[in-house]
């Protein structure tokens, strides 16, 4: 039960989104000022909650995505960028605050304000942190005893997102979602601010994690250390909010739109929007009748009709390609 | 997974130091949790529950009521979220866990200033620039020095029992080991020796070594009138610090700096003179409020080209043992309870025997004592084997344990001369049916009850009507 854990959080950093985000007009505005003061004090309070605990923030920027923190560097830290020692505080939390803030606001500098804006690396990001787990997981000497596998840290990794979905990041995102089952990464995800997003919910889902869509944001804080400091294990005993409906539906893999019924090849299992004569990822060729059948069936409104639950493909569209192969 | 929670439930028993903050008058405590530092680092050793309840609340202005709280607890874990709060207002961090939950003022305002930084306590102690003529001492040289302290405190623990000669550690550890009763002095002798409980303490981990002499320490020190809070506060102060790191001695109180000289001692800091103005902490020292010591010191197989902290002994299933090692302190452990045969410069040959491990027995070590730290010490070779000590030799160990536990004894009493086996069965059968019987034989129509089964039985034999005399068994 007292395992140490790991976190890895990502932070959307979409300057658009965030200054949307600071405008008085929103219900509860929450500039990113106040947001980062907030999440500094979570960070701290992952590292008091027991001495092996680790750390890692990575940053989804437009375009690009960037480790910030992690806890291996701290102690090297102390060389390579001096903090200021202080008598009144935990040089951990010192040394984390400092150089998240410092760094974040290096990289704002960097980006400027360009006439358009390419949406965050969320992707690059997720991918960075499942790689930077799975270091984690398999160190160096090989660990094989069960023994041994008690003394690694359980990983957790925490998206606050703030930008809506990117539709043609659906498969990168699938792919993230089945490493991080296999690693055992539990997925939380904390919507800050926009729409909420489909993809998130589904990895939250899958994943064991909780997705919660911040209504009150002035008391992001509370938010965070009550549904997302919790360990694992310690959610067996105090629970935290779940989501009760998630959107699974999927996003197609010709148009990259996000479909209520889809076709799926009855091979490779790719979905698309509309029936094709060959699956654009194994080449597989469909028979000319079943297509004329599909294409007929078809009603013409399907894409773009959004249905908030339960989306799941009908059953029937996969029997039918399926059997017209055989 | 199932194995980590057996591991887990097993050794996640409360921080002895709570036990003890739990003693302490409550003023004691709220001037304790004045400051930043300690209340960081008690927060570290409470339970893993506890310290999330305390989290939820701590940024709350107005007390929350306790249904509310209790709401969020699944129903299997209501006893342990019980038994969490009790735990908590038993240290005053909580106050009145009957309706509301709300932390105690002092403690809530520390912590999160120990969280946030700032304040102007000074609580996790004034660091120096380093010293223009004498350099810091870089992490490998406190490494160093807190292990050959640390070691030879152990060391000379062990060495008082077979009579060779060790050096002698200060008199203020000496008094210390005394006092807990790990070492006692023999009528005729100049030296004390090793006591019973002295062999099981050096068989346990290093960090459980450590907390249990510094609880001792605790309790001196209170006996010496000194103040406990200042006493608490800077070992807490000692296990923020950071490693590696040189830090005044002029913000410490009389009595804190009067526990320098002791701490270097037991090595958890180092000074370079006696009575320098600058100290720096080692990993003991750094590593207080971790509960998976990263302690290089004491595990380590002291070779300086070995990677530390791993294993060193391969146990074959002839009982013979292989120890990588050419530690004095280990092979001396080792002694404890395996005949060694051989020794070479990194390696020592012995093998476990009935002889030797009734003697290890005979000092009061126990078969399980044996067991784990032959696990937790076995070789990365060794690892591979499942299970990682082999059955037979476990086994063994423990049987040569029951041989020693043939005799059983259990107070109670026993009722003989019965006037006739109707009687003595009919007695018996309701002694049976409350399960106080421990022992019975029809043919001398005697029977032994336990204690707390007496009072029943003879109310029992008296009801009936019967006149026995019991006998004090």
């Amino acid at each position: 039960m007292d395992r140490s854990s790991h976190l890895s959080v990502i932070l959307d950093l979409c300057p658009t989104q965030w200054s949307l985000s600071a405008k008085p007009s929103n219900p509860h505005p929450l500039p990113f000022d106040t947001f980062l003061s907030h999440l500094l004090v979570f960070l701290n309070s992952h590292i008091a909650y027991k001495h092996e605990n680790s750390l890692a923030v990575f940053g989804a920027l437009p375009g690009k995505s960037v480790l910030f923190y992690s806890s291996e560097e701290a102690g090297d830290l102390s060389t390579a960028e001096v903090v200021q020692s202080d008598p009144n505080s935990y040089r951990f939390f010192k040394t984390l605050d400092q150089s998240l803030v410092q760094r974040i606001s290096r990289e704002f500098d960097i980006l400027g304000q360009p006439d358009t804006e390419e949406p965050p690396a969320l992707v690059g990001a997720l991918t960075k942190a499942i790689c930077y787990i799975n270091r984690l997981l398999h160190p160096a000497q090989t660990l094989s005893s069960p023994e041994d596998s008690a003394n690694l840290p359980e990983p957790r990794i925490l998206i606050l997102s703030v930008s809506p979905d990117a539709s043609n990041s659906y498969i990168p995102i699938m792919n993230s979602i089945f490493s991080a089952q296999k690693l055992k990464i539990t997925l939380d995800v904390c919507k800050i601010f926009g729409p909420d997003s489909v993809f998130l919910q589904q990895a939250a889902y899958l994943t064991g994690g909780s997705y919660i869509y911040l209504e009150h944001r002035e008391a992001l804080l509370q938010y965070l250390i009550m549904s997302f400091l919790p360990t694992p294990s310690i959610r067996k005993i105090i629970t935290i909010p779940t989501e009760d409906k998630t959107d699974f539906r999927a996003a197609c893999f010709c148009h990259k739109h996000i479909v209520d019924v889809g076709y799926v090849c009855s091979v490779c299992l790719s979905i698309f929007c509309q029936p094709v004569p060959v699956c654009s990822t194994c080449r597989t060729k469909f028979p000319m009748k079943t297509l004329q059948r599909l294409n007929m069936t078809r009603t013409p409104s399907q894409p773009s009709t959004p249905r908030p639950t339960n989306g799941t493909p009908t059953r029937q569209v996969f029997s039918g390609l399926a059997a017209n192969l055989r | 997974m199932p194995a980590v929670e057996e591991l887990s439930a097993k050794d996640v028993g409360p921080h002895p130091l709570l036990a003890f903050l739990q003693s302490q008058p409550k003023k004691a405590l709220s001037r304790l949790y004045q400051r930043p530092s300690s209340c960081l680092c008690i927060f570290r050793l409470l339970g893993p529950l506890e310290r999330q309840i305390v989290m939820n609340i701590l940024w709350l202005d107005a007390s929350i009521p306790a249904s509310t709280m209790s709401s969020w607890v699944v129903r299997e874990g209501k006893k342990e979220y019980d038994q969490a709060l009790i735990e908590l207002s038993r240290i005053d961090v909580l106050v009145n866990s009957a309706t509301e939950l709300t932390l105690s003022a002092t403690f809530k305002t520390s912590l999160r200033q120990a969280i946030t930084g700032g304040g102007s306590t000074g609580s996790f102690g004034v660091p120096l620039p380093g010293h223009s003529e004498h350099p810091t001492p870089s992490i490998a040289t406190l490494d160093t020095y807190a292990l050959e302290k640390w070691e030879s405190i152990l060391h000379y623990m062990v060495s008082s029992g077979t009579g060779l000669p060790s050096a002698k550690p200060s008199a203020g550890v000496e008094f210390l080991l005394e006092r807990s009763g790990l070492m006692a002095k023999a009528r005729e002798m100049t030296s004390s020796q090793i006591t019973s409980t002295g062999f099981q303490f050096l068989l346990h981990t290093p960090h459980d070594q450590l907390w249990a002499l510094l609880l001792q320490y605790l309790e001196m020190s209170e006996e010496r009138k000194t103040d406990i809070v200042e006493v608490i506060s800077f070992l807490f102060m000692l296990s923020t610090m950071e490693l590696g790191k040189e830090y005044s001695v002029d913000t410490l109180t009389k009595a804190q700096e009067h526990m320098l000289s002791d701490l270097r001692d037991y090595g958890l800091v180092w000074q370079r003179k006696a009575t320098p103005r600058r100290f720096s902490p080692t990993r003991l020292a750094t590593t207080l409020t971790s509960s998976l010591p990263p302690l290089p010191t004491a595990t380590g197989a002291g070779g300086a080209g070995d990677s530390k902290g791993e294993g060193f002994i391969v146990l074959e299933t002839n009982y013979r043992i292989y120890a990588y090692t050419d530690n004095p302190l280990q092979t001396a452990v080792l002694n404890l309870f395996i005949n060694l045969k051989s020794r070479f410069p990194n390696l020592v040959v012995g093998s476990i025997t009935r002889d030797s491990v009734k003697r290890a027995l005979m000092n009061g070590i126990t078969a399980d004592q044996i067991i784990s730290y032959l696990t937790t010490h076995a070789h990365p070779q060794m690892r591979k084997n499942k299970p990682l000590i082999p059955v037979t030799v476990q086994d063994q160990i423990r049987l040569w344990e029951l041989e020693k536990n043939r005799v059983k004894s259990d107070e109670g009493y026993l009722y003989t001369s019965f006037a006739s086996l109707a009687d003595y069965e009919y007695v018996l059968k309701h002694g049976r049916e409350l399960g106080v019987i421990l022992w019975e034989s029809a043919a001398r129509r005697c029977f032994f009850t336990s204690v707390e089964g007496h009072a029943s039985i003879r109310l029992f034999i008296e009801r009936s009507g019967q006149n026995q005399q019991p006998n004090r068994g």
